[in-house]
């Protein structure tokens, strides 16, 4: 099929990423901001020094875990929004395992904790599914519904069973045996951004490349096709959100062991709702995460810099995900918008016919 | 904890899950999906908020609360009915939209992204009513007009053809779009104005990311009430008494998380297992 489809997509994607940044830039100008000073000063936050890519990568990481793990239930044909509330289940698993004193090797404990991360996830993204399947629950609800459970059941944990002494809701530290290796000793970055890579590399040949990938990619294109087949529909939906609740679990745990070293009460920054974005930008295909993560990453690390220095409103890149989420499902829009920014360039340049011809 | 405070909690907490799930109704009986409900609230809530803030009268942020619902419905309506945009995506999408302006509009005018401050807020009663909320009368009014529109006017009907098949809507030579449209209008109006409640009423001031997740229990209530407007009255009031009782359990040396999820389990269990034989409209989501 599909490379010219794929291209299609790509571009799609593309343009609605730069129709965003310019709805969003005329934003800022209405609102008396230089747009340009605005982007530069992100973009210098981003990939102006060593430390500002560093924060990058750091920050690009959870969102490729949770971009696939949307992607992967979106595949199946089921909105999973539950990816925020995974993120804290994943996270409080693996800050609960990994603070435990158990006299294992580092790999071990490392290994284990990641895998109590992935369960805690990926039970409670089945959760949804055991939902769907079996009863017809509609998962864009239950998922969200369950992200204010995790949310506030995580709460209830670090500040009181699990929080550690002091006045601020947080667990112990984990055990030094249970972090994640840094990738050189002067930066923060952890091996975290290699197991995203390498997951992102693992669910492209899952849904690729084996028969219960297929499975998977059917049910989400046509579930009646699928279950004519003989494909086990509730098992495929339920396996599917079980598997991206684990993914988005991982990313938790992983922020868990490799940047925070514990789980700080609500310590994650939306990185679950920017998946959506992040998957949209993709165009649902798992390595084109890796591309979009870094897009996002890059205006996350940016715009934390820029609160720092100074107090331009940040939130202006909540507006882009905002809009690319909804351009990217919007070809239709974007191909008028496209074709009406044609008519006010070549007005504005005095080349009316030209631009008729669009 | 009494039985007439938590009565009166119960109904203050209903009044916005009726106002937004008859709006949903609206919606869903036109054969759109209405997951955009969070969003119309918010934007609701925040326009309320700044027309009584500039204007220094709450009737004039109720009225902007409810354009600002009805402007989110017409993108709604413009993303799924032009643009054929899946509606499910185009909701969520306009709702992280509603969720990014609102707090940048927040650090833009007040330079506070956690609330604004506090404004003129709608009127309650003195006397015999006393600390009942000109609202409960309004929503009530409301129900009753939902329920006479949609189903004893020639327009409701017309509207659940609409919603039930396109098609037959189609042949009968009925405007389809348009009724589509006033469907996801209404809704939004209705929306906006349930979020003017929620900033309005007690508050008096916005507060970031404030509906949290009412709009998706009021799409629950909406389907819980089998799309009908008395129905969603009495689906607001069951869960309106969790969020009360939940309230009621506040402040006695209890870990609040324990019992702020109570709403949200309930809608869970709801979606879940009490509404698995109420029949959706068949044009659900159809173009």
């Amino acid at each position: 099929m599909n490379r010219k489809i794929k291209v299609k997509n790509g571009m799609q994607a593309l343009v609605s990423l730069l129709m965003a940044f310019v709805v969003s830039g005329i934003l800022m100008a209405i609102c008396g901001y230089q747009p340009f000073l605005i982007f530069g000063a992100i973009i210098s936050g981003a990939f102006g020094s060593n430390s500002a890519i560093v924060q990058t990568m750091i920050q690009a990481t959870p969102l490729i875990f949770s971009g696939l793990a949307y992607i992967f239930a979106s595949k199946a044909g089921m909105f999973n929004l539950g990816m925020e509330g995974q993120i804290y289940m994943g996270g409080i698993a693996a800050a609960a395992i990994g603070g435990m004193n158990l006299g294992l090797p580092a790999p071990v404990h490392i290994g284990l904790t990641l895998c109590a991360g992935m369960i805690a996830g990926g039970l409670f993204g089945a959760l949804a599914g055991v939902m769907k399947a079996c009863f017809g629950a509609n998962e864009v609800i239950s998922t969200l519904m369950l992200n204010f459970v995790a949310i506030n059941l995580t709460s209830y944990l670090v500040n009181y069973p699990l929080k550690a002494p002091g006045p601020v809701a947080q667990t112990q530290n984990v055990m030094p045996s249970a972090m994640l290796p840094k990738l050189s000793a002067h930066s923060q970055l952890s091996a975290a951004i290699l197991l995203a890579v390498f997951t992102a590399f693992a669910v492209r040949y899952f849904l690729g490349r084996t028969a219960k990938g297929f499975d998977i990619t059917v049910t989400g294109s046509n579930r009646k096709a699928a279950q004519t087949a003989g494909v086990r529909i509730r098992r495929i939906l339920i396996l599917a959100m079980f598997v991206s609740g684990a993914i988005a679990g991982i990313g938790g745990a992983c922020h868990i062991t490799g940047v925070d070293r514990r789980f700080v009460d609500g310590f994650s920054a939306g990185y679950g709702f920017d998946g959506i974005a992040v998957a949209a930008l993709a165009s649902n295909r798992p390595l084109m995460v890796l591309v979009s993560s870094i897009i996002f990453g890059a205006l996350r690390a940016g715009a934390l810099r820029l609160n720092m220095t100074t107090n331009l409103p940040t939130d202006f890149i909540s507006v882009i995900q905002a809009l690319v989420v909804i351009f990217v499902a919007a070809p239709m829009l974007v191909e008028d918008l496209k074709s009406s920014g044609y008519k006010l360039a070549g007005r504005l340049t005095g080349r009316r016919k030209e631009a008729k011809e669009q | 904890m009494n039985i007439e405070t938590i009565w009166i909690s119960t109904i203050r907490m209903s009044i916005p899950l009726t106002l937004a799930a008859t709006g949903s109704i609206f919606c869903e009986r036109a054969g759109i999906i209405s997951l955009v409900l969070e969003g119309m609230m918010l934007s609701g809530a925040f326009a309320a908020v700044c027309g009584s803030y500039y204007t220094g009268s709450a009737l004039a942020g109720v009225l902007c609360g409810i354009l600002a619902g009805t402007l989110i419905g017409l993108l709604h309506g413009i993303l799924s009915l032009r643009y054929k945009v899946n509606q499910v995506i185009s909701g969520v999408g306009l709702n992280l939209l509603v969720t990014a302006v609102t707090t940048l509009s927040m650090q833009l005018l007040w330079g506070n992204r956690g609330n604004s401050p506090q404004v003129q807020g709608i009127p309650h009663f003195t006397g015999v009513l006393s600390g009942q909320s000109v609202m409960t009368f309004i929503t009530l009014a409301l129900t009753a007009g939902a329920w006479f529109v949609m189903m004893k006017t020639r327009y409701g009907l017309r509207l659940r053809l609409t919603g039930e098949s396109p098609e037959a809507a189609q042949t009968l030579g009925l405007p389809v779009q348009k009724l589509k449209y006033s469907g996801v209008l209404v809704c939004g109006a209705f929306c906006g104005l349930a979020g003017a409640y929620l900033s309005l009423d007690h508050l008096n001031l916005f507060v970031r990311e404030m509906t949290a997740g009412r709009g998706y229990i009021a799409y629950v209530v909406a389907i819980f009430g089998r799309y009908h407007p008395v129905g969603a009255l009495l689906g607001a009031l069951f869960f309106g008494f969790f969020d009360a009782f939940q309230i009621s359990l506040q402040g006695k040396g209890l870990p609040p998380q324990l019992f702020v999820v109570l709403p949200y389990v309930v809608t869970i269990l709801i979606i879940t297992f009490a509404v698995k034989n109420i029949r959706q409209p068949d044009g659900l989501g159809k173009l």
